[in-house]
């Protein structure tokens, strides 16, 4: 249960860090974003990245245009806005840090 | 050969096989009520509906074919992922101290139940909510609506403001799982918090381009929906607040009057009912009203407390007995309010003349009997014989004795044809039937005493002391010679029908000072004697000072 526990502590900040990072290389569809996800093997069901990008886009993260398709109704395609964008440069920031403490910390410890 | 079924998804139109278009629907209403008190709710579900049928589309073209079937609905499913999934990866993404919007997810809402109704389903609706017995909620509507009409208002209201239930989400929310002790803790901040947060989730919503009208249309809709629901909430819960504070006031009323008749006996606010109540088992009459009110009034309190602030519940086998004494309360209370009624269901009089000794001087003085009557039985019991001959027992108006027996004495002076003078006396009595209402009305004794020129009346009148009331009344018409002089004491003015103040203010008399007033029987019956010489004098003593004539020293 406390394993449980923190590890979803742990993907919780870091799911939020990859979706803005994936979007920052450019306009992308949800299911692109999905994609991209399965292949870093966070793995997400689909269903579950809508309400996150909408909680995204609320905070003023995100922005999306309406692009029509031809294999269905129009796509949303997102963006990063200027405060992602600023927000992003933070996080990167904070992964370094962390990054650095955990590496830190495992010190010559092996791990598998 | 399977039946299929058209379907429209966000202006797309597939076929479906009828068993996938079941799965299919199960899984959006699921999906529905997952993100339904979500503030965003609209735009997830849409976002979600459009990349199925994206997804349909590409299966479609992939691999040639026109109709969806289950395999396709399970595969879409899995790749979107299932409503417990969604819960899994919340708990992952969602922030740790907002578990209360992940526990919303296993309330009821609130609205009118079409499938169950006898007006508009609101209390099937509400029944639903509550989880409890569409009948009871129906009867609470049906006492209400008979004991004033406030409960058809409500009604009313509630079929206003509460939405009816049309998709399968909506019916799958109102009917909802169980109330958790988490909805308990929700509190007037956490409404007021998400009042506050639709209302800035509503500003910062804009959309571009193509679907911009639409959905624009659609989140305010939303999101104005979502606004007012929770201002109504709030506004329910204020005047839960206000219901209980009421509750709690009549409740404290209740219990005083009720300890206050139980040790001192006759206590009564009201006069009238006390002269009802004064021999038909007050006790009965008491102590069922009292537990109507008491429980009528808990059972408001715990209702507004379960209802609006879930707190506090009564188990099944205390509430029924419960009901069960508060109904037999009910049928004694009417009972006794019935066999009451019955006891006045009929009327008889009496009438009776006596003739009085003309006065030499034509001079009649009217006062009130200031001693008290004794009965035989009384004067024996109360030993007034022994009594010393100077001593008097007055009677008064405190004496609690019959008490309000003189607020029925009527008396009334008239002309008499002849110069003869008499007093009429018309008793009258109300009884279950006539005879007893005669019966009743030749019981009532009144004193009338006639010394010279001293006509001296009774303040009340006298029945069977241990006879309930019957609305007993004494009628006294005085009648008296033309020209008659009548001096009215002031301790009659209490039961007499003309105004005796008003004849002495026209005689510029002081009525604190003055203890009677004149009149004179004419032609027209009995009119106020008006002293010109009084009027004479009072208004010179009143002239103006002429300033002229006064000289400062």
């Amino acid at each position: 249960m406390i394993v449980e526990n923190t590890q979803t502590q742990m993907r919780k900040g870091v799911l939020e860090y990859c979706i803005l990072s994936i979007i920052a290389k450019g306009e992308i569809y949800a299911s692109d974003i999905i994609a991209e996800l399965k292949t870093a093997q966070l793995l997400v069901v689909e269903g579950t990245l809508y309400p996150l990008l909408t909680r995204l886009k609320n905070n003023g993260l995100l922005s999306y245009n309406w692009v029509e398709s031809t294999s269905g109704p129009p796509r949303k395609y997102y963006v990063l806005s200027d405060e992602g964008i600023k927000v992003l440069e933070q996080l990167d920031k904070t992964w370094q840090e962390l990054a650095y403490a955990v590496k830190t910390s495992i010190g010559d410890r092996k791990v598998k | 050969m399977n039946k299929t079924i058209i379907i429209n998804i966000n202006g797309i139109v597939f076929h479906i096989e009828e068993d996938a278009y079941e799965i299919l629907k199960n899984y959006m209403t699921d999906v529905k009520r997952h993100f339904l008190n979500s503030a965003d709710s609209l735009e997830i579900t849409t976002d979600i509906e459009n990349r199925i049928a994206e997804m349909f589309n590409e299966l479609l073209a992939h691999e040639g074919k026109q109709v969806i079937v289950e395999q396709d609905v399970n595969r879409v499913i899995s790749q979107m992922g299932t409503v417990a999934d969604f819960e899994k990866s919340e708990q992952d993404t969602e922030p740790a101290f907002s578990d209360t919007y992940y526990n919303n997810n296993n309330n009821r809402r609130l609205f009118r139940d079409p499938d169950d109704h006898l007006v508009a389903g609101v209390a099937a609706g509400i029944a639903n909510y509550f989880d409890i017995q569409v009948a009871w909620i129906r009867l609470a509507f049906a006492l209400t609506i008979l004991a004033g009409g406030m409960g058809l208002l409500l009604y009313i209201i509630l079929w206003i403001v509460v939405p009816k239930a049309v998709t399968r989400a909506d019916k799958m929310a109102m009917k909802g799982e169980k109330l958790n002790l988490e909805g308990f803790k929700r509190n007037f901040e956490q409404e007021l918090g998400s009042v506050h947060q639709n209302f800035s989730n509503f500003k910062n919503e804009a959309r571009p381009f193509v679907y911009k009208a639409r959905d624009f249309s659609g989140d305010l809709a939303h999101h104005l929906g979502n606004f007012i629901r929770g201002f109504a909430n709030v506004f329910i819960k204020f005047i839960g607040v206000l219901i209980l504070l009421a509750g709690f006031g009549f409740l404290v009323f209740f219990i005083v009057a009720f300890i206050a008749f139980i040790s001192v006996g006759h206590f009564m606010p009201f006069p009238v009912p006390a002269e009802i109540l004064r021999h038909h088992n007050p006790n009965t009459i008491f102590i069922s009203a009292f537990l109507v009110a008491i429980i009528t009034l808990i059972s408001i309190i715990m209702l507004v407390l379960k209802g609006i602030f879930r707190v506090g519940s009564v188990n099944r086998s205390t509430g029924t007995t419960v009901l069960a004494i508060w109904l037999c309360a009910v049928g004694v209370f009417v009972f006794q309010v019935i066999g009451i009624v019955s006891e006045f269901r009929s009327h008889a009089s009496v009438v009776e003349s006596i003739a009085l000794k003309p006065t030499k001087n034509n001079t009649y003085y009217i006062k009130l009997n200031e001693l008290k009557y004794f009965t035989a039985g009384d004067s024996a019991r109360l030993d007034i014989k022994n009594l010393s001959p100077n001593i008097k027992i007055t009677d008064d108006d405190d004496n609690d004795f019959e008490s309000f027996n003189h607020r029925n004495i009527h008396l009334d002076i008239e002309a008499s044809d002849s110069n003869q003078p008499s007093l009429k006396e018309s008793y009258r009595a109300r009884g279950p039937f006539y005879e007893a209402a005669l019966a009743n009305a030749r019981d009532i004794k009144y004193q009338f005493t006639q010394q010279d020129t001293v006509l001296k009346f009774d303040q009340r009148y006298y029945g069977k002391t241990d006879e309930p009331w019957h609305d007993e009344e004494v009628y006294l018409t005085l009648k008296l010679p033309k020209n008659a002089k009548v001096v009215v004491d002031h301790e009659v003015g209490r039961f007499v029908d003309f105004n005796i103040g008003e004849c002495n203010e026209v005689n510029k008399k002081d009525y604190n000072k003055v203890t009677d007033a004149t009149f004179v029987i004419t032609d027209n019956g009995l009119q106020c004697k008006v002293d010109t010489l009084v009027t004479d004098t009072i208004i010179r003593k009143h002239l103006p000072i002429d300033s002229t004539k006064i000289k400062v020293k």
